[in-house]
């Protein structure tokens, strides 16, 4: 829920990248880390296994700093990708504002993409609200694979409701920055 | 447009939840107090905060209490509103306000849990108060703030600080 602070002069919003394990999410945020301007962005928090797989959540804040004399902040999470985290990605999608749903473009991905878009929308709605209504952008990432599915099929099978959609290598970087710009500017739209 | 939810805190209350939570680091002798959104975001702070990573702090002890309630439906419990962690030398005592808040305590071996579990339920209490008046009143002084030309500023700081 997103929170405007008149008396520190603060306003703080919550983005969620969401989607099935490997898909890019945390990549997505290590980007942002390392290419956002350094006063801009805070550490990069993750709560991840050994093997750097993510068990609970990426933490990283965005500071824009002073607007209009409010400090405006996005904290961006992700949540864990792995089929056994399912309660623990109800946990971190609580309060959301915001949510990107990155896609992995690999062909043997398109079936999980499609499940993990139905366990969002499920979630989404027992939180009370409508995934068509609410801030939402589409990333379909790895598009440098040799076999990423056709963008059209993406959007056929997982995009039903047109939602700003940006296609991305996020581990060069592309797409990353479109698809913030996208998703800050649609949770700003609606507060 | 369907608009996002929210809270918006005014000075006035602000002023009354720093209070509470002034009181509240005085009585029990805690390192700090927190009152944090339930989505981690932090509403009000006090204490020796500047020693800390106040903000990731604020991110895990609210993800850790989101974890928690998940725990508790599989578990078949109503709820768990209330998280104790213990330290060797710091422990921390959370408790969730009117599904909103949560109230964070930070506290050493100085102090008995007891004590700070009976002051953070008084302490709630007057916060649950707060929060009912912040869920009632935000909307004006929000459109005070949250005008076109702000979200258009914003908009293009945004643009301006995350170019490709």
């Amino acid at each position: 829920m997103a929170l405007i602070n008149v008396a520190s002069r603060e306003i703080h919003c919550k983005i969620v990248y969401w989607g099935t394990g490997y898909c890019g999410k945390t990549t997505n945020l290590q980007y942002i880390h390392r290419q956002a301007p350094q006063n801009a962005r805070g550490n990069l928090l993750s709560v991840a296994t050994e093997s750097e797989r993510t068990l609970f959540f990426d933490f990283l804040p965005l500071d824009l700093g002073n607007v209009h004399g409010f400090r405006v902040r996005f904290h961006l999470y992700t949540v864990p990708g792995q089929v056994l985290y399912e309660r623990t990605r109800i946990a971190v999608l609580n309060g959301v504002d915001g949510i990107v749903y990155v896609a992995d473009s690999a062909q043997e991905k398109l079936e999980e993409n499609y499940q993990s878009l139905v366990e969002l929308e499920t979630n989404v709605r027992q939180m009370g609200k409508d995934l068509a209504t609410f801030p939402f952008v589409m990333q379909w990432n790895k598009r440098d694979l040799p076999d990423a599915v056709p963008v059209a099929v993406l959007d056929r099978y997982l995009n039903r409701r047109k939602a700003s959609a940006f296609e991305a290598s996020a581990v060069n970087g592309q797409g990353v920055f479109s698809t913030l710009r996208a998703i800050c500017k649609g949770v700003m739209a609606r507060l | 447009m369907e608009h996002l939810t929210q809270l918006v805190v005014s000075e006035s209350e602000l002023g009354n939840i720093a209070r509470i939570l002034g009181r509240l680091t005085m009585e029990t002798g805690g390192s700090h107090v927190l009152l944090l959104d339930k989505s981690g975001q932090l509403v009000s702070a006090q204490g020796q905060t500047d020693q800390r990573d106040i903000i990731a702090l604020g991110a895990l002890l609210a993800g850790a209490f989101s974890s928690s309630r998940q725990v508790a439906e599989i578990l078949g419990e109503k709820d768990f509103r209330h998280i104790l962690q213990q330290g060797v030398h710091e422990s921390i005592y959370t408790s969730l306000i009117g599904e909103q808040w949560l109230l964070v305590v930070v506290f050493d071996r100085q102090t008995h849990v007891g004590l700070v579990k009976v002051l953070a339920r008084k302490s709630a209490e007057d916060l649950e108060r707060v929060l009912e008046r912040v869920r009632s009143g935000g909307a004006q002084i929000k459109d005070k703030v949250v005008n076109v030309h702000f979200r258009d500023s914003v908009a293009n700081t945004i643009d301006k600080l995350f170019q490709d």
